[in-house]
């Protein structure tokens, strides 16, 4: 005879099975996650869209007003912090101008990634493996639109969660989180947008004339050359690999810097390998979610960062040791 | 462990599982053992055993225990005490569901031999131990670390790894940069109001 206690818990998994099913049919028709990542990837990257942007980090919120055009493949850009000192960033292509008002400056950048936004979300193509679970979690409202949410969650405290939410029409990225131990320390979100309209070509113009500002060429970085390094991490975070190794000078850390980095498929640590008395550098750092951790040697100034927890830098930093 | 069950388990921490399916996966930690040490183990308990700081998931599982039985923030050692009156729980489903969490978690504290008082007493000692030993303090050569946090940003927006957040550093230190090193600049003298266009 079944006793209660078996019968309850057969009960439990029984409707435990039920809601499940019953969830899961419910985003059936959501396609996979998968399927969501590469409708994003290609939303970002062939998406015109013009909106305000509220992006939150460390308890302080700034709006973005954002116009994104893409043309013949190229990508034209406008974004306008709504406060402070009203930087306006100007892309056309790879060159892009950021404008400072208050400093009647313009510097001058090349960044070839896809958008100011959204281009470096997690793409299709990244190593879930054994670090991250992804999961279509619901649908909701966001910016006026349906849009579907995407957890990214990783299985350790070596790295960021993300959380998505695409619009359900178009796939594109309404808002975005990134999450430490279930709290949202960085988010991206849409507050009004306006997808693939006809957008006027004189909106991307800057608001202000720029004539006679100062222009500053971004500070080039120096020559960087592949090398191979005896270094390595004896303690790396599950998932993590070596990506990329190079030696780069940088006058202000004493010349050469052996450059490293790590990633998991989504998060990235660079480790500096400097002569010690070039980098003076030591402890922890933190900007937004960014985190530094450097360790000395006899001969070497060791030093970790990346967009992980304060605990990853500090550990891998920390294993660096020569084969 | 089952990939569904640990997904559940990841999104409830998260408070993300709807909460039908939250209440019976609470449910059937109250009445599964090996269930509930799973759930130790996916929550990295022995951590604290080991004398590391950070338990993933133990303040958004405190929280939502909090939350589900209205008390703020749920203390484990006064949950504790349920777990010698469990048919106590029967009629109050809600509540009991809730605090069975925090008793498998207690559970799977108390496997390890250390009662949860002293572990948050260990957990409180490391907290204040990491704030001491972070303290985020201002690095002593910022030069190096601007030109480590801009080589970074562009090395891995390259590398398509979270870049929005290196990017955005690396824009704020160019405008420090702009504002600071002005003689580093290559330059066309400015001699005129910024004037907003259309205005």
């Amino acid at each position: 005879m079944m006793s209660r206690a078996t019968g309850h818990w057969q009960l439990a998994a029984a409707l435990i099975g039920a809601v499940a099913f019953h969830t899961s049919a419910a985003l059936a028709d959501t396609g996979s996650p998968q399927d969501w990542l590469d409708r994003m990837a290609d939303a970002v990257q062939s998406t015109n869209y013009e909106g305000t942007v509220v992006r939150v980090r460390g308890g302080e919120a700034e709006y973005l007003k954002v116009v994104h055009v893409v043309a013949e493949g190229v990508i034209r850009e406008k974004v306008i912090a709504q406060e402070g000192n009203g930087l306006e960033i100007i892309r056309n292509g790879n060159e892009v101008h950021c404008i400072l008002p208050d400093r009647k400056s313009v510097l001058v950048e090349e960044w070839d990634n896809q958008s100011t936004l959204f281009s470096t979300l997690p793409s299709s193509d990244i190593r879930f493996g054994g670090d991250y679970d992804v999961a279509i979690v619901r649908k909701e409202r966001v910016a006026g639109r349906q849009a579907v949410l995407l957890a990214i969650r990783p299985h350790d405290e070596y790295r960021y969660g993300h959380r998505i939410w695409l619009d359900v029409e178009t796939g594109f990225p309404l808002q975005t989180h990134l999450v430490n131990n279930g709290e949202a320390i960085e988010q991206v979100k849409f507050a009004d947008i306006s997808l693939d309209e006809d957008i006027q070509i004189s909106s991307l113009d800057p608001s202000y004339s720029i004539d006679t500002f100062t222009w500053i060429a971004h500070p080039v970085r120096g020559p960087v050359q592949p090398v191979e390094s005896d270094w390595q991490a004896t303690e790396l975070p599950s998932g993590f690999k070596p990506v990329l190794v190079h030696a780069e000078e940088m006058p202000g850390a004493g010349g050469l810097v052996t450059h490293m980095i790590y990633s998991d498929g989504i998060a990235s640590v660079s480790v500096f390998i400097a002569a010690s008395e070039g980098a003076d550098i030591k402890g922890s750092s933190r900007i937004g979610s960014t985190n530094s951790y450097s360790v000395s040697t006899e001969d070497f100034v060791i030093t970790a960062v990346g967009e992980v927890p304060a605990v990853t830098v500090r550990q891998i930093a920390a294993s660096m040791q020569r084969r | 462990m089952n990939e569904t069950i640990r997904m559940q388990i990841s999104a409830f921490v998260d408070g993300e599982l709807p909460a039908n399916e939250a209440e019976l996966l609470l449910r059937r930690m109250s009445q599964d053992a090996d269930l509930r040490a799973q759930v130790s183990e996916y929550l990295e308990i022995g951590r604290v055993m080991r004398g590391e700081a950070s338990v993933p998931g133990m303040d958004g599982l405190r929280d939502r225990i909090g939350a589900e039985l209205d008390y703020g923030t749920t203390e484990p050692v006064e949950l504790a005490a349920d777990i010698d009156r469990p048919r106590r729980w029967q009629p109050l489903v809600g509540i009991g569901v809730a605090a069975t969490v925090a008793v498998a978690a207690i559970f799977a504290l108390r496997q390890t031999g250390i009662e949860p008082s002293e572990t948050d007493a260990l957990l409180a000692d490391q907290v204040v131990e990491s704030v001491e030993g972070d303290s985020y303090t201002v690095p002593s050569n910022q030069d190096v670390l601007r030109q480590y946090l801009m080589s970074h940003g562009e090395e891995t927006s390259n590398l398509g790894n979270n870049g929005i957040n290196a990017r955005w550093v690396s824009l704020e230190f160019s405008q420090e940069v702009a504002s600071e090193n002005p003689d580093d600049a290559e330059i066309e003298e400015a001699d005129e109001d910024a004037v907003p266009q259309g205005e």
